[in-house]
């Protein structure tokens, strides 16, 4: 265990090395996504106004949308879009790069890891817009410190689950078709549409509420939720929980990247 | 001050080839249950047992044919594969020409995969930022840089990926094939590049399948074939040794026969002078082929042909007894003709003779044999191109030598 750690550490030095490299693919990312579309930038605010449009319309007609409702919707499409996007991208990063992956040596981690930090400017420029609506709608954002921690979480589970998928889908193919099918059911598992008490104060037995706040989403869309909306936190031990999870992630998600890159050039 | 900077250490590499291409988790779950997850039935070995250095300033070729593993040997040392057993130690930055361009994204324009280029090969900003313009002028690209490279010809990206990989001023710089491709001026500049670098003491590993040039470029040639090192030493004499080989491997790629077989070409013996059989000549000596044959029943008026090709299958020179003025009433049985070529003026490398035999009205084809008979010359004229042709040099008015 101590070698995987002297292994981290090599990694990470390697990845600081390269920041001027993992920069420019990060731009290259971002200039790419909108390259010839008319909306641009804009694409990344249109998609989950629309989403918003459509599940609040659908919870109108189930008689759902009461008070906070709409908040709860707005601010956990924007947060669950940052996961969607990199989970949707994530395939493509090794596989996608066949040909520098053959031809040039670089820290290959570098090239999922660019992508997730692309989306995360894209979601840091969404969060702004969220912050606008919430104080139009009359909030106080609060508890401002845990914003970073919220972020950190947020990217390492992102992180996590693309390096998993990226070095995955290199193996096997089937990965980027079962994406979309995980993203879904990720999504309804995970308080985006509704609020984490819908759960927490439900009729279900201990350890499914406790199971829950496993899945770091929760965690991370209660603490985003906190900071824009002023909500209350959930118990320091179910964050703690959700945080640690994400964390987790991280890990394995590198480690299981290192461990199968090193067939990668023998495989694409 | 001559110590090794890339050595390699009984290096060998395989590759699972039912591994490759698309893989679903159905086929991992059959081979599983098959129980051949961890020995899949198909496997190749493109590298087996490689020992060799290589010292600072040393100019290596490698030469070998298709799957040789030349690639991978080089894909090895750029760090872009592991070996499966063995190991690779390269001392310095690596630069790596495998394939030209390969970074580029069509999307960028040329000023932006520069960076990105670049960047990948270890360059920092400011690096790339000193090297820019002397990157655009090699590539010759000062007019395109800010559009997209989609929009490029494929001779400007390749000149555009030559371009970022030697301003990278690696240490050892490995060339896979670059020689291939590109236009005769263009190839000229990097042949003129590649001579600088040796100039600056820098290790270069090269690949080309193109003989005269590696011999002339390389200090020390290695010879692979399926993936084992058959020949280690001096440019010429490991040329000399792939030729030979190849002749005895692959003249039978191009081979053809056909025919009514009315006549039937049995045998084709070339001699030299003193009418030994060989398989080689000088530039200048006389070339002599006996040609024989058998025929069913008489046969009026036969035509005799040869011609030579390259083995790039290009026609050199063709001719046949009927242009030479050489009659021929009748043939009947077995009996043999010679073909006599003086002062023979092709250049160095392998040539293949064809031979034929069809009616005086070219209706029929009696047998036709394509590209079976590998020639080797070796001139000691000095020339370009595959023919020498007679010419000379004189000074006219205002050509002369200042008093």
């Amino acid at each position: 265990m101590s070698r995987r750690f002297t292994h981290m550490r090599a990694l990470i030095k390697e990845l600081f090395s390269r920041h001027e490299l993992l920069h420019i693919l990060v731009v290259r990312n971002i200039k790419i996504r909108y390259k010839e579309s008319v909306l641009g930038f804009l694409w990344s605010l249109v998609n989950p106004i629309l989403l918003i449009g459509i599940y609040a319309l659908f919870l109108g007609i189930l008689g759902r949308i009461e008070g906070k409702s709409f908040e709860i919707l707005v601010t956990g499409v924007f947060v669950w879009q940052y996961v969607s996007l990199c989970l949707g991208d994530s395939a493509g990063t090794i596989v996608g790069n066949a040909n520098l992956i053959k031809k040039s040596a670089f820290p290959r981690l570098i090239l999922p890891l660019s992508m997730v930090l692309a989306n995360l400017v894209n979601f840091l420029l969404s969060l702004v817009v969220v912050l606008v609506f919430v104080l139009c709608a009359g909030h106080i954002p609060g508890l401002w410190l845990w914003l970073p921690v919220m972020l950190l979480s947020h990217v390492a589970v992102c992180a996590g689950v693309s390096f998993f998928l990226a070095a995955a889908n290199v193996y096997f193919r089937d990965v980027q078709q079962v994406t979309g099918l995980l993203t879904m059911a990720w999504f309804f598992l995970s308080p985006v549409l509704y609020s984490h008490e819908l759960v927490t104060h439900s009729h279900l037995a201990p350890w499914l509420k406790a199971a829950f706040f496993l899945n770091p989403m929760t965690g991370i869309l209660c603490g985003y939720r906190s900071i824009l909306l002023g909500y209350p936190l959930p118990p320091m031990s179910d964050m703690a929980l959700s945080l640690g999870m994400a964390g987790l992630i991280l890990i394995l998600g590198t480690l299981v990247f290192q461990r199968l890159e090193k067939r990668f050039s023998d495989e694409l | 001050m001559s110590q090794a900077v890339i050595s390699v250490e009984h290096v060998s590499k395989r590759f699972r080839l039912q591994f490759r291409g698309m893989r679903t988790l159905k086929s991992a779950a059959m081979d599983t249950l098959r129980g051949v997850w961890r020995r899949p039935d198909r496997q190749l070995w493109a590298l087996q047992d490689i020992s060799f250095n290589v010292k600072q300033g040393e100019c290596l070729g490698l030469i070998g044919g298709n799957g040789a593993g030349k690639s991978t040997l080089l894909a090895l040392l750029a760090g872009t594969m592991q070996p499966t057993i063995g190991r690779t130690r390269v001392t310095g930055k690596v630069s790596s020409l495998l394939e030209l361009g390969a970074g580029f994204h069509p999307d960028l324009t040329g000023r932006e995969n520069i960076y990105l280029c670049g960047s990948i090969l270890g360059l920092n900003k400011r690096q790339i930022a000193e090297r820019f313009d002397a990157i655009v002028d090699f590539a010759g690209l000062a007019d395109f840089i800010d559009e997209p490279v989609k929009h490029y010809s494929s001779g400007m990206y390749i000149r555009l990926g030559f371009a970022v990989a030697v301003e990278a001023d690696p240490d050892v710089l490995l060339i896979d094939e670059v020689l291939a491709v590109g236009d005769a001026p263009f190839q000229r500049k990097c042949l003129h590049r590649m001579d600088d670098f040796r100039k600056q003491g820098k290790t270069m590993l090269i690949i080309s399948h193109d003989l005269p040039t590696i011999q002339s470029i390389s200090d020390r040639i290695l010879f692979l074939d399926k993936g084992r090192i058959l020949g280690d030493g001096a440019p010429s004499l490991i040329v000399e040794q792939y030729e030979k080989f190849w002749r005895q491997q692959n003249t039978g790629d191009l081979r053809s026969e056909w025919g009514t077989h009315a006549v039937e070409l049995t045998g084709v013996e070339f001699l030299d002078a003193a009418g030994a059989a060989t398989a080689a000549y000088a530039g200048g000596a006389t070339l002599c082929a006996r040609v024989r044959y058998r025929t069913r029943g008489r046969i009026e008026n036969p035509v005799f042909g040869f011609s030579i090709g390259d083995v790039n299958g290009r026609l050199i020179h063709g001719s046949n007894t009927q242009i030479a003025g050489l009659s021929l009433p009748a043939i009947e049985g077995i009996g043999e003709l010679c073909l006599k070529m003086p002062d023979l003026a092709l250049g160095n490398g392998i040539y293949l003779f064809s031979f034929s035999v069809h009616s005086w009205d070219h209706k029929t084809n009696y047998h036709r044999i394509d590209n079976a008979f590998p020639v080797a010359i070796k001139t000691d004229r000095v020339f370009d191109g595959c023919c020498y042709l007679q010419s000379s040099w004189e000074a006219g008015s205002g050509a002369g030598v200042g008093a």
